[in-house]
């Protein structure tokens, strides 16, 4: 486990938007990881995605890497942002846009 | 399979006075909307109130499939 939190660590660092995710962001296996991509799309910032389904190890170790019970998981400039509710409601209220900018820009 | 009742309790059992609103999607138990309006959530960020609703339902989690929620202070 403690390998793989380094590895999400890493990952989490050297990418300034990335989402842990089910599925791909082309072929994403879940209506939650669907609809925080679409959101991604949308506002047109680079991303990376972490398909947890590929890569199972990461299922249960993301979780305890922020805490937070459930996937999708949205991180910007090394931070989480948060899941699909919250990066739906910080979209709807202008708020993620100029976050996730900020964070590709740095 | 977790009854919308059950969530309920959990909430204002760790947010007494909470306004709550459960839905169950699916009618199976596992997927659930819901809604909570407390005043503990006055200055703390989505992140946090999200999380003091994950600490809440507890064990009840790994039981739902799917859980949407949104919350507000009042």
């Amino acid at each position: 486990m403690t390998d793989v939190l380094d590895d999400i660590a890493r990952e989490v660092k050297e990418n300034k938007v990335i989402v842990y995710m089910k599925g791909t962001p082309a072929f994403p296996m879940c209506g939650f990881s669907a609809a925080t991509v679409a959101v991604l799309k949308e506002i047109g910032v680079p991303f990376k995605a972490v398909d947890v389904l590929a890569e199972p190890e990461k299922r249960d170790a993301i979780k305890s890497f922020s805490s937070w019970p459930t996937i999708p998981q949205v991180y910007a400039g090394g931070k989480f942002v948060g899941g699909c509710d919250i990066v739906r409601e910080l979209h709807a209220r202008g708020e993620l846009a100029p976050l996730l900018r900020a964070a590709a820009e740095r | 399979m977790t009854s919308p009742e059950e969530i309920r309790r959990r909430i204002e059992g760790a947010l007494p006075g909470a306004e709550v609103q459960v839905a169950d999607t699916t009618g199976a138990g596992d997927h659930f909307e819901v809604r909570v309006r407390a005043s503990e959530f006055a200055g703390k960020t989505l992140i946090e109130q999200h999380q003091m609703i994950y600490r809440a339902l507890g064990t009840l989690m790994p039981e739902i499939h799917a859980l949407s929620l949104r919350t507000a202070a009042p």
